[in-house]
């Protein structure tokens, strides 16, 4: 009898998270040529990159201005380059700074590329290169592009390793495969942890990825994490601490689209193991932090949206560790570019494909 | 064994052995960067890589050595009967030119700039070409066999 009440009452407890977690998906803009990155004006208003080289002004009703902003310097758009990331700078209401990384280059010879403009009525001004990804490579393929504010106000920007360059990752003398750190003005802060070090690339943060597309820093825990794609398998979830060398293509879990071991290897001496790994592949596009009040249960978990398994992995977060994850959204069956926990307490989500969307998520009440 | 089937066998062990080939060169190439990066390599992690290759690896390539034998071959062939002093010259370069071009085509439809991490370099490009050489050298000899015993003999003639 008391074993029968408890399965009624852990049901019923069931039933009630779920009900909580209910939600409802808006569309709040259309017709986005493969959008990339979002980010909220302090005005209410968002700025959106297409990955053919626009950023345009959606308004806060979620009319798109038809005019794409002005100024933006031009990218290398092929396959998986482009314009990528946006982000404001920490004192933007102040500076009107907005950051932008892309792909530079030629099909022959390209790369990431970081570069800041002010964004006044409208238009980008003072536009500056503060990054340059070296050395360049053919392809199209593994640029990374993601970036995030330190709380001392550098910013991490991620990196790929281009594909067919993937021992680069483990060579400190390049930037392929790397995330690197930078002062606002693309300076190398002093106490990088390669600085000083002969023969590396001083803006290195951490080194041996393959293809990171998802980087937050979690304030509260002052932890950066990130995630990068791996091959056909492996995917990973890592904790990135500077100087730290997380293994790729030394170690990994995954294993060649050809289906060619890439390593027999998955942890060696001195390499950084993922908290966690994806495998088969899921292909995380972007990571945030739930720190909203719409969803009281998603606070503090880590969202990861992702393009092959066209959903957003939601990872719980109990006490600073992991706590399981939740496949969120596959119902759109559309693949996930970027996650963001909006000013207003929404989930937003952009979907990747020629006619892309905002999305935003609410409370299903 | 008529010699449809015996040419047909002859083209499945022609992949088959040009297969085996680039499996183990890729593999060799990749477990070598690794070396090259410091990890350590014993004759037992080798072996079973390679292994596992044979298993992972070697469908993907077999189906490319297919494509390119398709057609290389029976060209090397008819070829051959053609110019018999360059009999084992062409069915190198057949086999050669088989399998760069289906990597050129793989490469060039794939996603990724390169579909096989071996073919990465020069090196690797002509280690792969090696293997389809011998696999069409391996065809070159048993379509050989084929024709010598399709011959009617004198007797059979009168």
């Amino acid at each position: 009898m008391l074993r029968t009440t408890l399965v009624l009452l852990g049901t019923l407890a069931a039933s009630a998270l779920a009900l909580a977690q209910d939600y409802r998906i808006e569309t709040v803009t259309a017709g986005l040529d493969h959008p990339w990155s979002l980010a909220f004006l302090p005005d209410g208003r968002m700025l959106v990159t297409e990955r053919v080289g626009r950023l345009r002004i959606i308004a806060k009703d979620g009319s798109l201005d038809p005019e794409p902003v002005a100024g933006v310097p031009e990218a290398f758009v092929a396959a998986q380059a482009g314009l990528m990331e946006v982000l404001l700078d920490p004192d933007f209401a102040g500076n009107q700074w907005v950051y932008l990384s892309y792909a530079y280059g030629t099909e022959q010879a390209n790369n990431t590329r970081l570069a800041r403009g002010r964004l006044v009525e409208g238009r980008l001004q003072d536009v500056e290169v503060l990054f340059s990804a070296l050395p360049t490579k053919a392809g199209a393929a593994h640029y990374g592009g993601r970036m995030a504010f330190l709380p001392d106000q550098t910013l991490v920007l991620t990196l790929g390793d281009g594909f067919d360059w993937r021992e680069q990752a483990q060579n400190p003398a390049n930037h392929l495969g790397k995330i690197v750190r930078l002062h606002r003005d693309g300076s190398v802060p002093a106490d990088n942890p390669l600085v000083g070090q002969a023969g590396a690339a001083a803006e290195i943060y951490s080194l041996g990825h393959r293809n990171v597309q998802g980087i937050y820093y979690d304030a509260r825990l002052q932890r950066l994490y990130s995630h990068e794609h791996g091959p056909r398998g492996g995917d990973e979830l890592n904790l990135i601490e500077p100087g730290h060398n997380y293994g790729w293509p030394l170690i990994t879990y995954g294993v060649d689209y050809t289906g060619a071991q890439i390593s027999p290897y998955t942890e060696l001496p001195g390499l950084q193991q993922p908290l966690l790994h994806w495998t088969p592949s899921v292909a995380p596009s972007s990571l945030t932090q739930y720190r909203g009040a719409l969803f009281p249960e998603w606070q503090g978990d880590l969202f990861a949206s992702t393009l092959a398994e066209r959903s957003v992995r939601r990872i719980r977060m109990l006490d600073g560790k992991l706590a399981g994850e939740e496949v969120l959204f596959e119902e759109l069956d559309e693949r996930i570019r970027d996650v963001r926990s909006g000013p207003d307490g929404a989930l937003y989500l952009l979907t990747d494909n020629a006619e892309g969307r905002v999305l935003r998520v609410v409370p299903a009440d | 064994m008529s010699s449809k089937p015996r040419l047909l066998l002859a083209f499945v062990l022609a992949v088959l052995l040009a297969t085996l080939l680039a499996s183990i060169f890729q593999t060799q190439s990749n477990l070598a960067a690794l070396q090259a990066l410091g990890a350590p390599m014993p004759l037992g992690v080798r072996l079973a890589t390679t292994c596992l290759d044979l298993f992972g690896f070697a469908p993907t390539f077999a189906l490319l050595a297919a494509f390119g034998f398709v057609f290389a071959l029976p060209l090397a062939a008819w070829s051959a009967r053609r110019l018999p002093s360059l009999r084992w010259a062409i069915f190198v370069l057949a086999g050669a030119a088989a399998i760069w071009t289906a990597l050129a085509l793989a490469n060039a439809l794939a996603p990724m700039p390169t579909l096989i991490a071996a073919d990465r370099n020069l090196f690797g490009t002509l280690g792969l070409m090696a293997s389809g050489s011998a696999g069409a050298l391996l065809f070159g000899l048993l379509g050989r066999r084929v024709r010598y015993r399709a011959q009617p003999t004198p007797s059979a003639s009168l």
